[in-house]
């Protein structure tokens, strides 16, 4: 099976540029830090030298957090205990698939952004890396390629963002009145929360494809030295036409696998008692393990993208 | 000689068959007793029908004219009052087609019966009135002037034909698909209390307010419907047109409500709840949510058993809960001996619901059915008592609920985080927090600032305000308190100085000092830390007496340490307040203070420094604004916040990577 053969492939590829995974996680790390260190300061001037702080060791305190909420502004009001454990990952979930982006505040949604046109740029370095033979990582060869590619790279985010703001925001704004329509004449709740979930599918399904095919119109302008960005996207689509269960199962392999790194993260952070510095530590060494792996994931999909469209002759 | 129109009642109407033969005896005065035989019509969605009411003068003053509630003439167009006032909270009227809008109309009132009057056709006089705005297309009031006054002790029957609208659902009743929920539907008449009539116009953040009486209610509904009721069913009849007519009959009410439906599935059992003491229970439940059943039953079981201890055992045969109708409006609401509650095909235990909905709408049962508060002029009497009941009884019955947030539609359960009670429902102390200068607890439903304020001043300041009120005075004091208000006004009309007089009595002093700050005032409570002070004591140093002493440099062996902390009141509530003080030492002291002035200093004197101080320690002040400045530690720990700022960081780090989907 192609997919099977490049899932394996695109893994050992990334196996052979751990040193650029662990760079690509630093930075997100060293990105998160940025604002991490005022939302500390605000947690600790809101605990104060009260024994609020005591109560925060040993559980949450969510006399306190209302007080907090009720207070806070910007940044502050991302912190709610709804970001416990599988909270996190079901908040996020929840924003990408109801397209929440815009509720974030605006110094994380700015934040974000930065991010994304960072990563932009980054993608040339990582696709660089994934085509050459033994996908040796230099930081000066992974900066080159990043700066070489990026203002296509660049324009195919902005053409990106017209699809995913455009057509599955559009889509999921349409979904919402389609539900509440349901709802308005449903004769019980079942109808339209079945509804809405299958909308809700529809929609990350969706954004995972969109996704997709700008990974692929990505590794057609870095892998194979197309220069015209329209042209590498136009040809992104039609390979993932000609190509949908190549493509889709490995896409989908690979998010399999996020999914249970994901549930397995749950599972291990839910053992581990905060409430000692030991504890707290072996958490924060956990999280970092599991962001870890997610950006090494971000990097198989990658990889694996390439190995597949190389594997796959090309008629384009 | 009012529980004597039982049988002057069978011997006016025995040949009409008006009055039951009531199974059990009458608890009150019947004042406002009503046999009513109405037909639906479904395709209409019409009701019509006849009510006979029977009223007793009980002022101490001549009656000249009849006042009454047409409540649904506030969803009869756009410019009532109910309207009018939502529209002022960003909630504009429905945009109704002409088979949506509801009425509630009376086509004839007679006077049929008096032992000294003659029948008399009032229904020329009948004119309605807007005593609270003069808003003129509000007729949710109505009156009719007598030909002559009912003087005080008369008694008054008259023959009401009407008919009423079912408006498609805004607030309460209404009709969804085929599902009626049928609530201040008949010509309703009001309270006469001192010579005035107590009867307001219907408010979009009012309740209700009526006397006790009987209501035996026939009503004619499609043979497919079942039907649920307040009071018992005494009789079922097909009729040969295909409709059957149920019979209920319930005493000592001033409220009537009934819900009829084709999908209903009905559960019933009888139910101990006190030795020697049971109720007939009956569940209406969705079918969709008939997972659910058991839940709704033992949530109805656990109110009644413990609401008969704490505020008086429950006298009435029968309790029906509904389970509300998807998009029917009509959920979380109460009647006499009849509820609905609410739910989700999904809700899952340990989140309190349904259970949380159930036992407060069952809990009005006491303070609005039994107690008859007035709902429009003081809401907090029975919406407060009862907030205050229904988290008593189900934390006592199903411990702290969870923390718990729905994820595309599916609730998911935060098991670390457990609501206390002082939280209830998560809102409570933020939303006084938020409005705590907007308005007092005392004022009419429709003066509050905004229906936020109001639910604040009726539902969730007064919870708050009892449980202080309760750990002021201690549990016992406060439950034999409760208890005897609730027994001593079950089917009268307390007003706020009662409730006042129960405390009072209860706590062996005038509380008016205590309750006055929160129900007649908008006062903030909030007292803090303000400062801890160690210093090591200092030999003298200096001229003393003629004398010049030099001190020595350094700290003797042990050091007497001179001690301060100073508390803050930095709100207008002046209460009470417990000062509990830690030392290095291991000894701890605990001060009550007054509360009184703006701050207070202590000092001491001991080998040891303070290290910790808490005000309230044992959270007495629940209306407290801000418990954080409530404590001061020396030794601050500094793991609470890496651990939260790290927890926090991994949504962030996670979100940025989510957010990569958008980019590269």
């Amino acid at each position: 099976m192609k997919f099977w053969i490049n899932f394996r492939r695109g893994f050992n590829m990334t196996k052979n540029a751990a040193r650029m995974v662990l760079f690509l996680f630093v930075l997100n790390l060293l990105f998160a830090l940025i604002l991490a260190v005022p939302m500390y300061h605000s947690l600790k001037d809101s605990f104060g030298s009260s024994d609020v702080g005591e109560k925060m060791t040993e559980g949450f305190d969510i006399l306190w957090w209302h007080e907090f909420q009720d207070q806070s502004e910007g940044l502050e009001t991302t912190f709610t205990p709804f970001i416990i454990g599988k909270g996190s990952i079901l908040n996020n979930l929840e924003m990408l698939v109801q397209m929440k982006l815009f509720s974030l505040p605006p110094v994380v949604l700015v934040f974000g952004i930065a991010y994304i046109i960072l990563q932009t740029f980054l993608a040339g370095g990582i696709l660089t890396t994934f085509s050459r033979k033994k996908q040796e990582f230099t930081l000066e060869s992974f900066l080159r390629g990043a700066g070489r590619h990026f203002p296509r790279f660049f324009l195919l985010l902005l053409l990106s963002w017209l699809f995913f703001f455009g057509l599955a925001g559009n889509l999921n704004l349409w979904f919402g009145s389609v539900v509440a329509k349901t709802a308005e004449n449903a004769l019980s709740e079942i109808a339209p929360f079945y509804l809405s979930l299958v909308f809700s599918a529809l929609i990350l399904f969706l954004i995972l494809l969109i996704k997709m095919i700008f990974d692929y119109a990505r590794i057609i302008l870095a892998a194979d030295g197309e220069r015209n960005t329209l042209r590498a996207l136009g040809n992104a689509i039609r390979f993932v036409i000609k190509n949908p269960g190549a493509t889709l199962s490995l896409f989908y392999a690979i998010f399999a696998v996020h999914l249970a790194v994901t549930v397995v993260y749950i599972l291990l952070k839910e053992l581990v008692p905060e409430t000692q510095a030991t504890g707290i530590l072996i958490a924060f060494v956990i999280q970092q393990l599991f962001i870890f792996a997610v950006v090494g994931i971000r990097c198989w999909l990658y990889a694996g993208e390439i190995a597949l469209y190389r594997y796959i002759p090309s008629d384009l | 000689m009012l529980r004597s129109i039982f049988p002057l009642g069978i011997l006016l109407f025995g040949t009409l068959g008006a009055f039951p033969a009531v199974s059990e005896e009458a608890l009150c005065d019947q004042i406002a007793s009503y046999t009513m035989n109405v037909r639906l019509d479904p395709e209409k969605h019409l009701i019509s029908g006849t009510e006979y009411l029977s009223w007793t003068n009980t002022s101490e003053k001549e009656a000249g004219e009849l006042w009454f509630h047409l409540y649904w003439n506030a969803f009869q167009n756009n410019q009532s009052t109910f309207f009018q006032e939502r529209a002022r909270d960003g909630i504009p009227p429905p945009d109704f087609s002409i088979d949506d809008w509801g009425y509630c109309r009376i086509g004839s009132i007679r006077l049929v019966s008096h032992e000294t009057k003659q029948e008399f056709d009032l229904t020329p006089f009948l004119e309605f009135r807007q005593p609270d705005d003069a808003n003129v297309f509000d007729q949710t009031v109505a009156a009719v002037e007598l030909p002559e006054s009912l003087e005080p002790g008369e008694s008054i029957t008259l023959k009401i034909d009407f008919s009423a609208r079912v408006p498609r659902p805004v607030s309460r009743t209404g009709v969804y698909r085929e599902t009626y929920f049928i609530a201040q539907w008949f010509p309703k008449i009001g309270v006469y209390q001192n010579g005035n009539w107590n009867c307001h116009q219907y408010h979009a953040y009012s309740e209700y307010f009526a006397d006790y009486g009987t209501y035996d209610v026939r009503i004619t509904l499609p043979s497919s419907y079942v039907a649920g009721a307040t009071g018992k069913r005494l009789e079922k009849k097909a009729n040969s047109d295909g409709t059957t007519t149920h019979r209920f009959i319930q005493h000592s009410v001033h409220d009537f409500a009934w819900t009829a439906s084709p999908y209903y599935l009905e559960f019933t059992e009888e139910f101990e709840f006190a030795p020697g003491k049971r109720t007939e229970i009956t569940l209406l439940l969705q079918p969709y949510h008939r997972r659910l059943k058991d839940r709704y039953i033992n949530a109805v079981k656990h109110a009644v058993r413990q609401a008969s201890v704490r505020y008086g055992s429950y006298p009435y045969a029968t309790i029906t809960c509904v389970d509300p109708a998807y998009n029917s409006r009509s959920g979380g609401m109460e009647y006499p001996a009849f509820f609905t509650g609410g739910a989700h095909f999904l809700d899952r235990p340990g989140t309190g619901r349904p259970e949380g909905v159930t036992i407060h709408e069952f809990g009005h049962g006491y303070f609005y059915a039994l107690v008859g508060s007035n709902e429009f002029e003081n809401a907090w009497l029975d919406e407060g008592l009862t907030s205050f009941l229904d988290s008593e009884i189900y934390y006592a019955a199903y411990g702290e609920p969870f923390l718990f947030r729905r994820y595309f539609g599916i609730p998911v359960l935060f098991k670390d985080v457990t609501i206390p009670i002082e939280l209830e429902d998560s809102s409570l102390i933020s939303q006084w927090r938020r409005t705590w200068n907007m308005d007092r607890i005392q004022r009419y439903s429709w003066k509050f600032m905004n229906k936020e304020s109001y639910v604040t001043n009726a539902y969730f300041k007064p919870e708050l305000m009892l449980r202080t009120l309760q750990r002021y005075m201690g549990k016992e004091a406060f439950a034999a308190m409760i208890k005897e208000y609730s027994e001593t006004w079950w089917f009268k009309h307390p007003r706020p100085e009662d409730f006042y007089a129960a405390v009072s009595r209860h706590a062996g002093e005038d509380m008016s000092w205590f309750l006055d700050q929160f129900i007649y005032k908008s006062e903030k409570l909030d007292y803090a830390v303000g400062s801890i002070r160690n210093a090591p004591r200092q030999a003298l140093s200096g001229w003393l007496d003629g004398v010049f002493r030099q001190r020595e440099p350094g700290l003797p062996e042990d050091p007497i340490y001179e001690s301060e902390v100073t508390v803050r009141r930095l709100g207008g509530v002046r209460i009470p307040v417990e000062i509990q003080i830690f030392f290095e030492d291991g000894r701890e002291t605990t001060i009550t203070w007054d509360g009184q002035y703006r701050w207070k200093r202590y000092a001491f004197s001991g080998p040891a420094k303070i290290e910790k101080v808490l005000v309230d320690p044992d959270f007495k002040l629940v209306l407290d604004t801000n418990r954080t400045n409530n404590s001061r530690t020396l030794k601050a720990p500094k793991l609470a916040p890496l651990k939260w700022t790290s927890n926090w960081m991994l949504w962030l780090q996670h979100a940025l990577e989510f957010l990569n989907l958008f980019g590269g």
